[in-house]
């Protein structure tokens, strides 16, 4: 394993962290603000990243078709949640459960009779696809960095909202009291509406950013959306930093570990069966390390509640 | 008369920069009512809650029939013999008032792991007994969550009786009852002492003044008397703090 | 409205009826359909023990199913390819002796739910849900990247296994063998609910800490009822691979146990045929409204928000009778 192999792979953790996080982001936010359960995100993510081929493949234009991801994936989430999101927050998480699983059917089945089941191309930008050298003279492309880099603006955005912006006092407050900012006299519905419509666009645009190098097909949100459930269970529910931590940590550790736990093995049996044990046990080290993370820390690393 | 029942030795719990419980140090004693009153936000439910064992003190020690038992959750305290009702009533909604009060029995018998039998008839005499005590037998098919506020608190006390408790917590039992109701509860009370002593966490003064032997008085977190009834209602310091009271 | 005793009489009645009297029209594959059915109603009764009794909201139960499923694979492969499992230190060969797979694959449904439950059910709510669902993923990525026994493409077991006694290999005999089974484990779980533990465990799902009070540890009822599910799930798991003589990696799928999960939501979450008859509908759903369009589980996502909105019951709820208290 020579280093600029080794860099190379935990620049692909990173990017794959970010996106994680831009998922998560939004799981938890709505979460924290709404007490609400959206197992729905995939597909929003799936939405976004449709919308984005889409686009791209009618006007050419990667930029627009990133500016149609969220929109588009956002448009989506805000008119789920009035129609049918906004009935659930009364409800028990059994409810929520069942019918944003109801969603992740109508979504996948629509877009699928929309679309077809072949997977629609999304291509990565010309003025993206070269390498980009690095200082040591790795090559690494240029649209990954993109990727990573557009994830640290989100983080950055997302804290900025937050912490500096009335919106982000909103929603803070919203986290820990949610009678109360509503007795002041904050319209909760939009509100609600705000955060799950955020929440949605970020999942879309993750979805468009991941859709030009892998995939864009029906199902190809749910395994990122259980990621991110990972990904919120080692960082903590309702923490935006958590869900950072715990990003960077799942992505690292997935890329890491596919390419050095084969390896590791190999030192001490034989290589197919090193190939083959390092492999199986590289595909569940992630949620190896969310079951440590549950015997040490079961409210995540950052849990607020206790 | 020997050992207290249940003592606390300076019991400590900071939320923060609240000091919730400031070296708190209170015991019960064989067949006595202790009541424990104080205003709103003095710590009563934080010290009730580290009596019941949801909540670990920072530093200080709970005694329970001798034991040390600062360390134990609410489930090892309860087999150990400490029976409690809670302030917002805390039945089994869908149950009716005869499987609320079985629960109790069969944990008590040990028996709640048996997968076999029928549970409701192993347990109906003592069902059918804690439930008289209390006088619902005649509400025992009815569902928890239709029975009156005031039958709710009952059942609670029948729940802690089945559990044939070393020691009653009582939060806030007479909470929500009127004139009536707190009559009811202060003649089911009364004798109770002599099977279990009570800690009595009340704000209805007048139940207070009738039930108990003695009274500790909580504000911000720190018991400022302990005495008779006749001594705390003389006690100028409680007087001050209850401003508003009628004493 | 009928008393809900009489519905569950008429539905098992009917479970039985539908197939034998297709069976003596030469419908044979009405009885598959119907074995279909009653297997992944047996799955649901599984579910419904830790869901509707337990209150635990597990989105990994094809964790046990797939468990299931792969005990009984590993077993029968074993025995086709005449090769043992093991030879050291002790020698374990292969089946295709139903009971023993059976009981191999409940246990391991056991010791897998003892695994994931005493993991999980330290935390609760949604991080319980989360949990379960990523576990669920866990095994449905191990097993794909495990080559020997098919990988992502999954295990044939060209015969169907044996069971002493019947030619199993006869559709009517298979269905009647998944049926008493179904039946029983409906028995043991109404003997469940009935019985103390029963009782309990209904409580910790609606008030743990009233629970804790009288003396209970909540998080050891549930683990008890998490273990229980998992065995009766993974059972319906070495069925669901029987029946189809195919265990592939999508057993374990998020879509196996959101189906699952859906089973048990259409019947009536925690009414004790909750499950038969939603596994029923949904069945009825994915032959008839799936002939019509290929795109049926549109039209299932819509009835399942419709039920979870409007019509939380089930269809059990829809048809019988509430009786005060529990069962």
């Amino acid at each position: 394993m020579t280093m600029i192999l080794l860099i190379e792979q935990v620049l692909n953790g990173l990017q794959f962290g970010v996106m994680l996080f831009v998922m998560a982001a939004g799981l938890t936010l709505v979460f924290g603000v709404m007490g609400l359960i959206n197992l729905a995100h995939g597909s929003l993510y799936m939405v976004g990243a449709f919308a984005a081929a889409t686009v791209a493949g009618l006007t050419g234009s990667f930029l627009l078709a990133l500016a149609a991801s969220l929109a588009a994936a956002a448009a989506a989430g805000a008119l789920v949640e009035i129609v049918v999101i906004r009935r659930l927050y009364a409800r028990d998480h059994l409810d929520q459960v069942l019918a944003t699983f109801a969603l992740i059917l109508i979504f996948s089945e629509g877009t699928r009779w929309l679309f077809g089941s072949f997977p629609l191309f999304l291509d990565v930008p010309s003025w993206l696809s070269g390498p980009v050298e690095l200082p040591g003279g790795i090559l690494y492309p240029a649209y990954r960095l993109a990727i990573i880099g557009v994830g640290l603006a989100v983080a950055v955005g997302l804290w900025a909202l937050i912490t500096r912006t009335r919106m982000g006092i909103r929603i803070r407050a919203g986290e820990s009291d949610r009678e109360m900012i509503a007795a002041l006299g904050v319209d909760i519905s939009k509100l609600y509406t705000v955060v799950f419509a955020l929440g949605a666009g970020l999942a879309g645009l993750a979805g468009a950013l991941v859709g030009a190098i892998q995939s864009v097909q029906v199902g190809m949100g749910e395994p990122v959306l259980i990621l991110a459930f990972v990904v919120i269970v080692i960082g903590g529910i309702g923490s935006i930093k958590g869900a950072l931590v715990a990003s960077l940590l799942v992505g690292l550790t997935d890329t890491l570990g596919g390419v050095l736990l084969p390896s590791l093995f190999a030192q001490v049996m034989e290589r197919s069966s090193a190939m083959l044990v390092g492999s199986s046990l590289a595909s569940m080290l992630i949620y190896i390390l969310m079951a440590v993370v549950l015997v040490v820390r079961p409210s995540g690393l950052y849990g607020v509640r206790s | 008369m020997g050992e207290p029942v249940l003592s606390l030795r300076d019991v400590c719990k900071t939320f923060g920069a609240l000091r919730a419980s400031d070296a708190v140090s209170l015991d019960l004693r064989e067949g006595e009512i202790h009541a424990l009153i104080g205003p709103n936000g003095a710590g009563k439910s934080t010290l009730i809650a580290q009596i019941a064992g949801s909540l670990r003190p920072d530093s200080g020690s709970i005694h329970f029939e001798g034991r040390d038992v600062t360390h134990l959750g609410p489930s090892a305290r309860a087999r150990l013999g400490l029976g409690r009702s809670f302030q917002i009533s805390a039945v089994v909604p869908d149950f009716t008032v005869a499987q609320n009060i079985l629960l109790a029995v069969q944990a008590q018998a040990g028996r709640s792991y048996g997968m076999w039998r029928r549970a409701a008839r192993l347990g109906a005499e003592q069902v059918a007994d804690c439930a008289e005590r209390v006088g619902l037998v005649d509400r025992l098919g009815i569902a928890a969550s239709d029975i009156a506020h005031g039958e709710r608190r009952r059942l609670e006390i029948a729940m802690a009786l089945a559990m044939r408790p070393k020691a009653f917590i009582l939060d806030e039992p007479m909470a929500g009852m009127g004139v009536e109701g707190v009559s009811v509860m202060t003649d089911l009370l009364g004798p109770l002492r002599h099977q279990a002593p009570i800690l009595l966490v009340e704000h209805d003064m007048q139940a207070v003044f009738a039930l108990a032997d003695r009274i500790s008085v909580l504000v911000y977190g720190r018991i400022i008397a302990t005495g008779s009834v006749a001594d705390i209602r003389n006690d100028p310091e409680v007087r001050r703090a209850y401003l508003g009271e009628e004493a | 409205m009928m008393a809900e005793k009489h519905l569950n009489w008429l539905i098992a009645g009917l479970l039985l009826a539908i197939p034998v009297g297709a069976w003596l029209l030469g419908e044979i594959y009405t009885v598959t359909l119907a074995t279909r059915v009653v297997v992944l109603a047996l799955a649901g009764v599984g579910l419904n023990l830790a869901l509707g009794s337990g209150g635990l909201i597990s989105l990994g139960h094809a964790a046990f199913f797939g468990v299931g499923g792969y005990a009984m694979g590993i077993l029968a492969s074993h025995a086709q390819s005449y090769q043992p499992l093991m030879d050291w230190p002790f020698l374990i060969e292969g089946t295709k002796s139903m009971p023993v797979i059976w009981l191999v694959a409940m246990i391991s449904g056991a010791l897998s739910a003892l695994a994931i439950g005493a993991l999980s059910l330290r935390t609760s709510g949604v991080y319980f849900i989360m949990i379960t669902l990523a576990f669920g993923q866990m095994f449905y990525y191990f097993a794909i990247s495990w080559p020997a026994y098919g990988g992502e493409d999954g295990l044939s077991i060209y015969v169907r296994n044996g069971f002493p006694g019947l030619n199993t290999l006869q559709p009517i005999q298979f269905f009647g063998l998944c049926y008493v089974l179904l039946i029983a484990a409906l028995l043991v779980c109404a003997r469940i609910n009935a019985s103390p533990f029963g009782l309990a465990l209904n409580a910790v799902r609606q008030s743990a800490q009233r629970v804790e009070t009288v003396g209970l540890s909540p998080r050891r009822l549930r683990l008890t009822a998490f273990v229980i599910s998992g065995a009766i799930t993974a059972l319906a798991g070495a069925l669901f691979a029987d029946l189809s003589r195919f265990v592939s990696p999508t057993m374990f799928s998020w879509q196996m146990s959101g189906e699952i999960m859906v089973f048990v939501i259409l019947g009536g979450v925690g009414r004790l045929y909750g499950p038969v008859i939603g596994a029923a509908l949904f069945i009825m759903l994915e032959h008839w409204l799936g002939g019509v369009s290929d795109y049926w589980q549109l039209f299932l996502g819509v009835l399942l928000l419709g039920v979870v909105l409007f019509a939380r019951g089930g269809l059990i709820g829809a048809l019988a009778r509430r009786e005060a208290g529990h069962g």
